[in-house]
């Protein structure tokens, strides 16, 4: 088995996308994370899915955590009404923010040098290199292929 | 002149323009300075661990870091969030009734605090109470920022340039409280009309907002009452160390070491969450400064100098601390305070020393000078920096000239009135 028997297609978002877009995308597909594209549109990085959430509560709130429990249920459905002024652009801003370098493998990557390359890089997903459309292999996916050979 | 002097002098210049201009960090820079300072022979081994005139003031460094950790445990706590909500709540929602209360509890907080630690702890709060409230949060992080620096003038411990100031003088922190907080109290007071001078237009609220600032619940900001009473009986018990300093003999860096260590016991908190707050870049940085200015001293340079500026000041002290006040306002406006202290510091003390009692004044034109001019510029001093961070994060940017505009101001206000103050309490 290689890397295109797993391939599959996987949510690209741009640095203009909107904080609220990309939470939708991820809590619909139940994803770790979002890969990013540059200017051009080609897939080059990849964001966690709780650096998204943090784009989702007030920076002055994650500054001093104590804040979040003095706002009521009202007051909290007023700041989430607000997200949808961020863009994933203000992440790849935010030097505090740690950007994965997307792991890329060879279209014909056997699942050990998958499984080893995406552990070593600690990466959820992995593109195969060359593809185009781009496809992507998803950690879940590596996983079920590993599991059909264990105990 | 020697090509050692040549040498230590060129090193010291070459340091503080790159400290000033920000090209390199400033820690880095103190502790290549105090290297080279080392390597062409400008103090020897002994000198910077060990000598009390030209060695590393392990007295400030060791309060510096007593503090922090004490504080570090203690803002864990959220009272500062429960007093800063609990003030707007007070306020009713008035927004130059709000200005008002957060400026006075950061000018207080800020004389115990050091004033970076006091507005990392109000602007955050400052931010959500704006937020609700529907108003610009920018005239208040402003006003904060500058009560801080009014603020840290009131005590040995408000100001790392206090600190110094302090040590090499043999000052204690009643002695600032007597000498200093009258003045910082005055100031402050001035300062809350200036806000309403330059503030008033930019406060319009929304009356319709303000049930959405009563029903922040300030007390869900108390997240362990425990660590909270211990935090303040500890630091209780260090304040009264630092006033009590005459009766128990205690150097005030060994009162907060000690208040540190009894709180870390108490608290049991972990290693990470106990030294979290700690800033070892700093404190690495004023060990650099402390041995490049030790140089200067170890060479003669900072002697000669003294005597040059005592030969020039005759006994004319109340025109020396005009111009130490003036002087240190400007220059702490353009760069760092805690350099320029750290270097004017043993000057002060030849003039000091030469003149005896008559011209222990100068010591508070430093301190109020060095202190007051950090609100003139968005980079006079750390806290103005770190406010305009958070500022910017939270899509609130306030550019350099916006606040300089209201830091000339404000600096050329109090600072004047300092002169009066000298004058009526020391040379009338």
């Amino acid at each position: 088995m290689h890397a295109t028997d797993l391939q599959s297609n996987f949510p690209v978002v741009a640095r203009d996308t909107s904080a609220v877009a990309a939470a939708r995308l991820i809590a619909e597909e139940r994803l770790a994370g979002l890969v990013v594209a540059n200017a051009k549109g080609n897939p080059v990085a990849v964001v966690s899915a709780v650096d998204i959430l943090g784009l989702l509560v007030p920076n002055y709130m994650l500054d001093d955590l104590n804040l979040a429990g003095v706002v009521d249920e009202q007051g909290a459905e007023d700041m989430w009404s607000q997200a949808g002024d961020h863009t994933i652009g203000e992440l790849l801003d935010d030097d505090a923010v740690r950007l994965y370098d997307l792991l890329m493998v060879d279209a014909d990557a056997t699942i050990l040098e998958l499984a080893a390359q995406m552990a070593g890089a600690h990466a959820q997903v992995a593109l195969i290199r060359g593809s185009d459309p781009a496809q992507f292999v998803r950690l879940p996916d590596v996983l079920d292929a590993i599991l059909k050979y264990c105990a | 002149m020697s090509i050692q002097i040549i040498l230590a002098l060129a090193v010291f210049v070459g340091a503080y323009i790159l400290i000033a201009t920000e090209k390199v960090p400033r820690t880095t820079v103190a502790l290549v300075g105090a290297a080279l300072m080392v390597v062409i022979g400008a103090t020897d081994e002994h000198g910077p661990f060990f000598s009390e005139d030209s060695g590393i003031d392990w007295n400030v460094i060791f309060l510096l870091l007593g503090m922090m950790i004490i504080v570090g445990i203690l803002q864990q706590s959220g009272i500062f969030e429960f007093i800063a909500i609990w003030a707007a709540k007070l306020a009713k929602g008035r927004p130059f009734v709000i200005m008002v209360m957060l400026v006075i509890i950061t000018a207080v907080l800020s004389a115990f605090l050091d004033n970076v630690t006091t507005v990392l702890l109000i602007a955050p709060v400052t931010l959500l109470i704006c937020d609700r409230l529907g108003v610009n949060p920018i005239p208040f992080l402003i006003a904060e920022v500058m009560a801080s620096n009014i603020g840290g003038t009131a005590t040995l411990i408000g100001d790392p340039p206090n600190i110094i100031i302090a040590s090499r003088a043999g000052l204690t922190f009643n002695d600032f409280l007597i000498h200093t907080a009258p003045i910082s109290a005055i100031l402050l007071v001035v300062f809350i009309g200036l806000c309403w001078l330059m503030f008033r237009k930019q406060l319009s609220y929304n009356a319709d907002r303000v049930a959405r600032v009563m029903a922040l619940n300030e007390r869900e900001a108390i997240r362990d009452v425990r660590l909270l009473v211990t935090s303040l009986i500890v630091l209780g018990l260090v304040l009264a160390g630092f006033v009590l300093h005459s009766v128990i003999n205690l150097e005030p860096s060994i009162v907060a070491m000690l208040g540190a260590g009894l709180l870390v016991l108490l608290t049991r908190l972990e290693t990470k969450k106990i030294f979290a707050d700690v800033e070892w870049e700093t404190l690495l940085f004023f060990a650099g400064l402390f041995i490049m200015v030790g140089g200067l001293v170890s060479l003669g340079i900072i002697d000669t100098i003294g005597q040059a500026a005592i030969a020039a000041v005759g006994d004319n002290y109340f025109g020396a601390a005009a111009g130490l006040l003036f002087g240190s306002a400007v220059i702490s406006g353009i760069i760092d305070n805690i350099p320029f202290v750290a270097t004017m510091a043993p000057l002060t003390y030849d003039l000091v020393q030469a003149g005896g009692p008559a011209a222990e004044p100068l010591w508070w034109a430093l301190t109020l000078g060095a202190d007051l001019g950090g609100n003139a510029t968005a980079i006079g001093a750390s806290a103005n920096v770190v406010v305009l961070g958070i500022a910017a994060r939270n899509g609130h940017p306030i550019s350099f000239w916006m606040f300089t505009k209201y830091g000339l101001i404000v600096t050329a206000v109090t600072v004047t009135l300092c002169l009066p103050y000298l004058w009526l309490r020391y040379f009338a």
